[in-house]
């Protein structure tokens, strides 16, 4: 192969080759980055929420009558619900996984102030909470329907029980071997909760917390003129029963309004729009960023076989083929963009380091740098063939007529 | 060796056909140094350019070495040109992005021949035509004299058997032209083929053997006019 004469042909018109290959580095820099925000995003949202998401569904009641019987109404909203034909279970509680919004409290093993707690979401619910969000219980036992009670706004204190995620009770204690039921944990610094089972998963509601899988079942109904109501179907129901149990509960009791009705995948799809939109406009950056290097690459090679047209009619009189042409030419981009993504390796992977150190982004996998190489390399090539096949037409008479 | 039986050349452009050449025949023996006059516009060039497959005849026959050239595809034809052809050029044509010794390297890279084999050529060649010294200078930096004589080299770093020259002498003051033409001669005695273009008859008479063109036919002897006007 000629390397040689093609390096050293290419260090003297370097200045176009130098900003291609810059032009290059960027968009290697830029892509890696982008793809590797897009990882994280697009990993971030495949995490299971712990819902048994495909039938589940959730509405939220608001009483307007001033005088209502909130718990009578909760009661017979739930009643109704649990006797539909094609509706596993329901449950009435203050939020659920990818929700946004919520209750979170920190947890200690020892009570007392200024201990550091680990922080957890709060699900409020009765004993059929397991198995409306459907979550498996691994150890221990569900609320017994004793131990549920009403909250009471004015006077309000923890009840003594909650149920775990494992990844809590794993948190709170690291050292445990066996198992973490009945062990107590202190809640809001002093008030003292005993763990009597877990689940194995669960999310909190706010998707992009640290510490998402922190989430515990508090037995706790609320009926306070506003109630969220989550229901599980049986499978392929869902969609049908969602306009069906919203008008059910409608005319049942005329003096509310329900709101807020969703499928799970609506919950899930309104919570990662965010991170959808930035996969989107990511991966439209970089395809545009791959185009305008190509385009330029194309230029820079429309260029060069403008500017040895003779010369090109020199090599083919001398004995050069068509293949050796274009080959001539396919290897001067390829060194072209050798350097570019070597220079764009270095680039993307400092920008990746202050990246996760500014934003708390998660460090790149280690095949992006070499995709992304590949992917500029084969987009230079396809760049320079057009231009190269070009000069391929050029005769070689050339090399005697022009003067 | 060279024959050539009625080939003609027909450049068609949208609005003109010109017979650059008219039934053309030639034939150039092993060994023979050749010159070719004609005056401006006569084919001589385009002559050259079919002899040396820079270009296709439009009809007619040509056999080189023995092989039907009308035969040959695109790669063959190139083949032909690295291997058994040699030109030198009125321009010179050197790669002005490469150095000397790059510059004598494009044909022998294009024949495949290893790093060892193409540096040896490539110094003795140079050498033959009293460059070796400046391998590493630019064609630029080099005079036209100079020049030539790199693109000699490069001709004949190949080992060729045809040297095909088209005015080769024509961007050279006298003196330098004197000494191209010595060199040709010197070449030509080695055994190659020499066929040069010029229109300078005190030129041309250093070869063996004359042949006239004139509106794209071969004619006998040399028109009195073109006496008259090289003294
Ligand atoms: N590519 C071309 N297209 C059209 N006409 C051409 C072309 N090349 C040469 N000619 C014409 O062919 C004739 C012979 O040209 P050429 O062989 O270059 O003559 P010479 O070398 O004897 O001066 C001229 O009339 C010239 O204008
Ligand atoms: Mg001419």
């Amino acid at each position: 192969m000629e390397f040689g004469p093609i390096w050293r042909a290419l260090l003297k018109n370097k200045g176009g080759a130098i900003l291609i290959a810059l032009q290059i580095a960027v968009t290697m820099a830029i892509m890696v980055n982008s793809i590797s925000i897009m990882q994280e995003r697009a990993t971030n949202m495949q995490r299971p929420s712990g819902m048994d998401e495909a039938n589940t569904l959730t509405f939220a009641s608001i009483s307007f009558a001033s005088d209502a019987d909130n718990r009578a109404t909760y009661i017979n909203d739930l009643e109704m619900l649990r006797n539909t034909p094609g509706v596993i279970n329901a449950v009435g509680t203050n939020s659920f996984p990818l929700r946004g919004g919520g209750w979170s409290m920190g947890l200690q093993t020892e009570p007392g102030e200024d201990m550091g707690g680990v922080g957890s979401a709060i699900y409020f619910g009765d004993e059929h909470m397991i198995e409306t969000f459907g979550v498996e219980l691994i150890d221990g036992e569900n609320f017994s329907p004793e131990q549920v009670v009403f909250l009471d706004p004015d006077n309000f204190r923890w009840e003594p029980y909650v149920i775990v995620t494992e990844a809590l009770a794993k948190t709170l204690f690291p050292d445990e071997e066996g198992s973490v039921v009945g062990k107590t944990a202190y809640i809001n610094q002093n008030d003292p909760v005993q763990i009597i089972g877990v689940i194995d998963q669960l999310q909190a509601p706010w998707q992009g917390w640290d510490e998402v899988e922190h989430a515990l079942f508090s037995p706790v109904k609320r009926a306070e003129g506003f109630a969220r109501y989550v229901v599980r179907t049986e499978p392929g129901m869902r969609d049908e029963l969602l306009p069906q149990l919203e008008e059910m509960l409608a005319s049942a009791d005329k003096t509310r309004l329900i709101r807020a009705a969703q499928t799970f995948d609506e919950v899930r799809e309104g919570a990662y729009l965010g991170d959808s939109a930035m996969i989107k406009i990511l991966g439209f950056v970089i395809t545009l960023l791959t185009i305008i290097t190509g385009l330029g690459i194309v230029g820079l090679a429309s260029f060069n076989v403008s500017r040895r047209t003779r010369q090109i009619g020199i090599r083919r009189a001398l004995g050069a083929t068509k293949p050796a042409i274009m080959r001539y030419f396919m290897l001067e981009n390829f060194m072209i963009s050798s350097v570019g993504v070597v220079v764009g390796g270095a680039l993307a992977i400092g920008l990746n380091i202050f990246m996760v150190e500014t934003f708390n982004l998660t460090p790149m996998s280690w095949w992006v740098v070499p995709a992304a190489m590949i992917v500029l390399w084969l987009v230079g090539q396809a760049a320079v063939a057009g231009p190269a096949r070009r000069a391929t037409r050029i005769a070689p008479s050339i090399a005697t007529r022009s003067g | 060796m060279l024959k050539m039986t009625d080939v003609s050349k027909i450049y068609r452009t949208d609005t003109v056909e010109t017979h650059a050449l008219r039934e053309f025949s030639l034939t150039v023996d092993e060994g023979e140094f050749v010159s070719v006059t004609g005056p401006s516009g006569s084919g001589k060039t385009t002559f050259l350019n079919i002899a040396g497959l820079l270009e296709e005849m439009t009809s007619g026959t040509y056999e080189l070495d023995g092989r039907d050239i009308s035969k040959l595809n695109d790669r063959e034809r190139s083949r032909v040109r690295n291997e058994k052809i040699g030109f030198i050029f009125q321009s010179f044509n050197l790669i002005p992005e490469l150095n000397i010794f790059d510059n004598v390297d494009v044909p022998l890279r294009y024949r495949g021949l290893n790093a060892a084999e193409r540096k040896r050529r490539i110094e003795e060649s140079l050498d033959m035509v009293g460059l070796a010294s400046r391998l590493k200078h630019q064609p630029a930096q080099l005079s036209g004299g100079q020049q030539q004589r790199v693109a000699i080299a490069r001709a004949l770093a190949g080992e060729p058997r045809f040297l095909l020259a088209d005015e080769p002498t024509g961007n050279l003051d006298t003196h330098m032209a004197d000494s191209v033409l010595d060199l040709l001669s010197e070449i030509n005695s080695n055994g190659v083929t020499i066929i040069m273009v010029t229109h300078e008859l005190t030129l041309a008479d250093r070869a063996k053997r004359n042949i006239f063109v004139r509106d794209g036919q071969v004619t006998d002897a040399a028109p009195e006019f073109l006496r008259a006007a090289n003294g």
